[in-house]
């Protein structure tokens, strides 16, 4: 009988933290936990980076994971400025035709942050910052790498600390432009969208176009949520279905979203949700 | 002092899944040191301290992940159901059914925080998870358990043999 009421008492007050939770009540109480498991968290994180190095192989390991990181980081950098180059080209024929036409963003402000610990329950894919509210961050806010490709979205924000909902989060969708490598092909647009087995996919993809293994996909900007021409990845595979309505691929992510441990929020850009009146 | 015990207990181990479990991955999943540290303290010191210990572990496990605060703690309270084990004593062992414990709260622990989740509006696609999140949290957590239930074990008094039997009869 006891067993009874403690189920019915702990399932309802659950049930009542969660719908409170949802309307973010316990906010400064999770910012207070943050911030007393902040330093303590952060410094297991880093005796854990040898014990995380063993566990992904032996002995040496950690050495070619580290060069492996740098090489990729550099990939990464030079696919960006690629990326942005072939998009100032089109962008620029695209300009020709609207004289008169002013740039209205301003120059990137960003705010830099270090990534303090990982979602564990892995239903997600999310990881929680430094830096919060009172740094000037809100929800939906953009965040680039270290290199400057998109890995996530602001999710949750409190006065000190936030979370980032990665772009292989389930949650996560992003519009994008597949730039087919060679001359005279239109870019491809669809929806990058976060997937538990693959990382992220590539979706709604149009059939007639070419893409191809190593093609850079960059957002695409429609819908407000993202700047335009963000590096996020290129093309790994693509699934070619003759019978189905849309091309599907999936996307090597630029950065390592697994590894990320300083991030950018760009604080310039106001997302749709946000600068909506 | 046994409840201060616990809650220290219960802090260390949402402290470690928060920070050190994304860097052990077996299988692909990240063990849950605070499912695990309450079922073994279920396991070891009965269903009453269980229903003190379940309520504590998941608050603070929620305090320190993005989940709506209260999810851990729906999910953590079948622990208090399964703790009914260790009185049943299914087999001499104390220490298989607490492995079988942990398998089964993982698994009840993944059902309900996906309903939860896919209550409160999140995109929970249920095939992968339960294939590739809950299927080898059922192996992995056991396996941290084997860590986690010696040292709880070890603390804890054992139980008095009981005055009947075969030892009983001879004193009589």
């Amino acid at each position: 009988m006891r067993t009874l009421w403690w189920t019915l008492a702990i399932a309802g007050m659950s049930l009542i933290s969660i719908v409170l939770s949802q309307h973010r009540t316990f906010d400064p109480l999770q910012n207070l936990s943050l911030t007393v498991a902040a330093p303590i968290e952060s410094g297991i994180g880093d005796l854990a980076d040898p014990a995380s190095d063993f566990f992904q192989g032996v002995f040496d390991r950690g050495d070619i994971v580290r060069e492996n990181e740098r090489l990729r980081r550099e990939l990464e950098r030079l696919q960006t400025q690629v990326a942005a180059g072939e998009d100032a080209t089109r962008r620029v024929r695209e300009l020709e035709d609207a004289l008169g036409f002013k740039n209205s963003h301003p120059d990137d402000q960003l705010v830099v942050a270090d990534v303090i610990a990982q979602d564990p329950s892995g239903l997600k894919r999310a990881l929680a910052v430094n830096r919060g509210s009172k740094d000037g961050l809100d929800e939906g806010m953009v965040v680039l790498s270290r290199d400057g490709s998109l890995v996530g979205t602001l999710s949750l924000v409190y006065d000190d600390f936030a979370w980032l909902r990665l772009i292989t989060d389930p949650n996560s969708a992003v519009n994008v432009a597949v730039l087919p490598q060679g001359e005279g092909n239109a870019a491809a647009r669809g929806i990058a969208a976060g997937d538990l087995r693959s990382g992220v996919t590539l979706e709604m993809l149009p059939t007639e176009t070419e893409i191809s293994p190593g093609d850079l996909v960059t957002t695409s900007g429609l819908g407000g949520n993202y700047p335009r021409a963000l590096l996020l990845g290129t093309v790994k595979t693509v699934e070619d279905r003759p019978q189905a309505p849309s091309k599907h691929a999936l996307l090597e992510p630029a950065a390592d979203v697994s590894a990320l441990e300083t991030i950018l929020v760009v604080t310039s850009f106001k997302p749709a949700r946000l600068s909506a009146p | 002092m046994k409840y201060l015990a616990a809650l220290a207990g219960a802090f260390l181990a949402a402290v470690l899944t928060a920070s050190l479990s994304p860097y052990v991955k077996v299988l692909g999943v990240a063990p849950d040191f605070v499912l695990i540290f309450a079922a073994c303290w279920a396991m070891v010191r009965g269903q009453s301290e269980a229903m003190f210990v379940v309520p504590i572990a998941g608050l603070l496990r929620d305090l320190t992940t993005s989940d709506p605060l209260g999810l851990s703690v729906l999910a953590l309270s079948p622990i208090v159901f399964l703790a009914l084990l260790r009185e049943l004593r299914p087999v001499e062992s104390d220490f298989l059914p607490a492995l079988v414990v942990v398998a089964t709260a993982s698994l009840a622990y993944s059902i309900i925080s996906m309903t939860v989740l896919t209550a409160v509006g999140d995109d929970v696609s249920w095939g992968t998870a339960l294939l590739r999140l809950t299927v080898p949290a059922m192996v992995v957590n056991p396996l941290f358990a084997v860590i986690v239930y010696p040292p709880l074990r070890w603390l804890s008094p054992r139980p008095r043999p009981a005055s009947f039997g075969v030892g009983s009869a001879v004193q009589l």
